[in-house]
């Protein structure tokens, strides 16, 4: 009885997870096919499969021109939420007057979803002058406030006692945080890696409306330039699709536990 | 807390209470440089832009042209005469509508993953891997996927001789939203799996103990004991879900960028259109409006059924 | 070695930089640009004076970008090829033309010699 129980079980989850897997299945055999990918029936393997239209992605469109933006984005986002979070992280664990007010403001500005504000926001940077900017496409996401609350509580975990102990050492304010709180608290610091990259790495709204010139444009929107112009005709669009998808695939892997973490911070009391 | 630094080793009462003032000016300042960077963010990207589209709803205003006072006008346009609105209000709806059935699917697989079984880890990852991906890349997969003749569900459909033709998923009327929302499903189902996997282990093992002692049935249990204690993680799904109709922009645009006509159109999509493809930033400052005071309304609602104790978003 | 060195933080990121500095040496070594090759007839003879057309492919279309003719031994060379995807094609005078020979390069001026002459339709005299 139990037996069954648990091969039904094992039978559904495979079933669950050979759907979940399917879409990533059929992109890949796309991507890596030269036959006609609209004859009748198409074919369950690929046929005579080759890397070649990873090659052509590289070379057909600025495909280093949107991966160097992704990635100058995608660096400036993660460095300004490591730096910034932790401070705010650590000046949330002291108390002072307004730290009520803060917090509030803080939990009230998550739910506000950013998507909400987008026609402010871009009246807002276009008067910073940093329409078409790096800085501009990584303003909205410098800091992020599931994160600043992530640091929060590794803060807070550490032991108080070694905290005085440093300071009764003679150690500065900004030593203790470098030398003791920042060398705790190193699974903060991976989900907030984690979790800053996913964003600024997969945000598409945001650059599609800031940026205007080519030069400017990241990964997303450069696949999203792409699809207009072949109309899933090819499988280059789908090698596209999986070398953008292959880093963040890449770190939830290296990643899983800090990313999940991080998401499910908001959940649990942190 | 109190300062961590109650403890100055030695000198009198007055010069402690110096001592500490200055201590105590000195922390303030650290906190404030502290705060600083990360408030300037949320200032200019959060409670800034909520009162400027609050304002720009009420103005006769574009880039060009100096601001002039609208009062109702654009709300009156969208509620008696938008056609378009009352039709992706509908579609968000409709959107939103599609989660709990996905937080129940998602609420089957948690269930059947929480558990000794071995492997368990392995299949989770699975079930979550499509969450953290572009959706941009995601969209294209699912165009390919719906597609007539290189698709890979319509094969099916045809070959399990359930379809003799073809259907046009993303290009008809009735089949569009309910492909895009399959697509949107897939993407967040892990995710609502992950929350309530957290959900699940936070519940004390010994109820269900005491439940088998008393002889209640697995069924009973899970009435009484999983589902109540599950509410703050179901609260946050629906959050998660009614936050998901706005940032499903991507996979619309992607997919059917609102068609055909305006069957797939979200509120988010036609706040898109209206502001950056038409310059109207004024009506779609009052798009936004009624789309916030959808979010908050659920939001409300949600909490509601939850329980009203405003689930854990609140409660750190 | 000191604890961090192990971590795959550090491990992973290395050992991604490692490859594509390797990659990109190997780029580097090999993107003269030269296309070699041979020209045969239908018996395997390999055809002097044969015209070589070289073509490369922007975006749909292959347009044709050089010519050249073969040597005594039917070889022929072109240099300075700046593109990715090309396609080869050799005629020569009452033999024919040969099928256009898709040669798909890993990346931009790859150095490459075709392992498969390109064989005419007709015979030498």
């Amino acid at each position: 009885m139990r037996q069954r129980g648990t091969f039904l079980r094992h039978a559904t989850l495979v079933g669950v997870s050979a759907i979940m897997l399917l879409p990533f299945y059929w992109v890949l055999k796309t991507a890596v096919t030269n036959e006609n990918i609209y004859a009748y029936p198409p074919r369950l393997l690929p046929e005579s499969p080759h890397l070649f239209n990873f090659v052509d992605v590289w070379y057909f469109i600025p495909f280093p021109r949107y991966l160097l933006n992704s990635l100058i984005v995608s660096a400036l986002v993660v460095a300004s939420n490591i730096v910034f979070n932790a401070m705010a992280g650590y000046a949330l664990t002291k108390s002072f007057a307004g730290k009520r007010a803060i917090l509030l403001l803080f939990l009230s500005c998550m739910l506000i979803p950013f998507q909400a504000t987008i026609i402010p926001a871009y009246l807002i940077t276009s008067k910073l002058g940093l329409l078409n900017s790096y800085l501009g496409l990584a303003f909205p996401l410098l800091s992020t406030i599931v994160c600043i609350f992530v640091f929060k509580a590794a803060f807070e975990a550490v032991p108080q006692s070694l905290v005085d102990a440093a300071r009764i050492d003679g150690l500065s304010e900004w030593r203790v945080i470098l030398r003791v709180l920042m060398p705790l608290s190193k699974a903060a610091i991976a989900t907030n890696v984690v979790l800053a990259f996913i964003w600024s790495w997969n945000a598409f709204l945001w650059p599609l409306i800031i940026t205007r010139e080519p030069t400017m444009q990241t990964l997303p929107l450069g696949l999203a330039r792409f699809l207009s112009y072949m109309e899933d005709t090819t499988g280059a669009l789908y090698a596209f699709a999986v070398m953008v998808l292959a880093p963040s695939i890449f770190v939830f892997l290296m990643a899983q536990k800090e990313f999940i973490r991080g998401l499910t911070s908001g959940a649990t009391k942190g | 807390m109190m300062p961590a630094a109650g403890g100055a080793p030695g000198g009198s009462a007055e010069r402690h209470n110096g001592w500490w003032q200055r201590k105590r000016t000195r922390e303030l300042a650290l906190v404030a440089c502290f705060l600083l960077p990360s408030l300037v963010v949320f200032f200019l990207y959060r409670v800034l832009p909520l009162g400027w589209n609050l304002l720009l709803s009420v103005q006769y205003w574009s880039p060009l042209k100096p601001a002039r006072w609208a009062g109702l006008d654009h709300y009156e346009e969208m509620l008696l005469y938008d056609d378009v609105f009352w039709q992706s209000l509908t579609n968000t709806l409709i959107f939103i509508g599609a989660a709990p059935f996905a937080i129940a699917l998602a609420l089957g697989i948690a269930l059947l993953v929480n558990s000794d079984l071995k492997g368990a880890a392995v299949y989770r990852s699975i079930v979550f891997l499509s969450y953290p991906l572009m959706t941009v890349a995601v969209g294209i997969i699912w165009r390919w996927m719906y597609d007539e003749r290189g698709g890979i569900i319509n094969f099916a459909l045809r070959e399990s001789g359930l379809v003799a033709k073809p259907i046009p998923f993303l290009q008809s009327f009735e089949w569009a939203l309910p492909s895009v929302i399959v697509a949107e499903v897939w993407q967040v189902l892990g995710f609502y799996m992950i929350i309530i996997l957290t959900g699940l282990q936070s519940i004390p093992q010994h109820l269900y103990e005491a439940a088998s002692i008393d002889g209640a049935p697995r069924w009973a249990q899970f009435w009484r004991i999983t589902l109540p204690m599950l509410k703050p993680s179901l609260f946050l799904c629906a959050v998660v879900g009614i936050l998901n109709s706005f940032t499903s922009f991507d996979l619309v645009y992607i997919m059917t960028n609102g068609g055909p006509g305006h069957a797939t159109e979200l509120l988010i999509t036609y706040i898109y259109k209206s502001g950056f493809g038409q310059t109207k930033f004024d009506y779609a400052a009052a798009l936004t409006v009624a789309q916030f005071i959808l979010l908050l309304a659920l939001t409300y609602l949600a909490n509601r059924a939850a329980g009203g104790n405003a689930g854990s978003l609140e409660r750190r | 070695m000191p604890h961090w060195a192990t971590s795959r933080w550090v491990i992973a990121p290395l050992a991604i930089a490692g490859l594509v500095l390797a990659w990109n040496g190997y780029v580097a070594l090999n993107d003269g640009g030269l296309v070699e090759g041979q020209v045969v007839d239908a018996s395997g003879r390999p055809v002097p004076n044969a015209n070589v057309i070289l073509l490369e492919r922007h975006f749909v279309m292959h347009n044709e970008r050089q010519r050249t003719r073969t040597d005594r031994a039917g070889r022929f060379r072109f240099a300075g090829n700046d593109n990715h995807s090309l396609q080869l094609e050799a005629e020569a005078a009452g033999l024919g033309r040969t099928e256009r020979r898709v040669v798909r390069l890993w990346f931009r001026a790859q150095n490459v010699r075709l392992a498969e002459p390109l064989q005419l339709a007709g015979k030498l005299p």
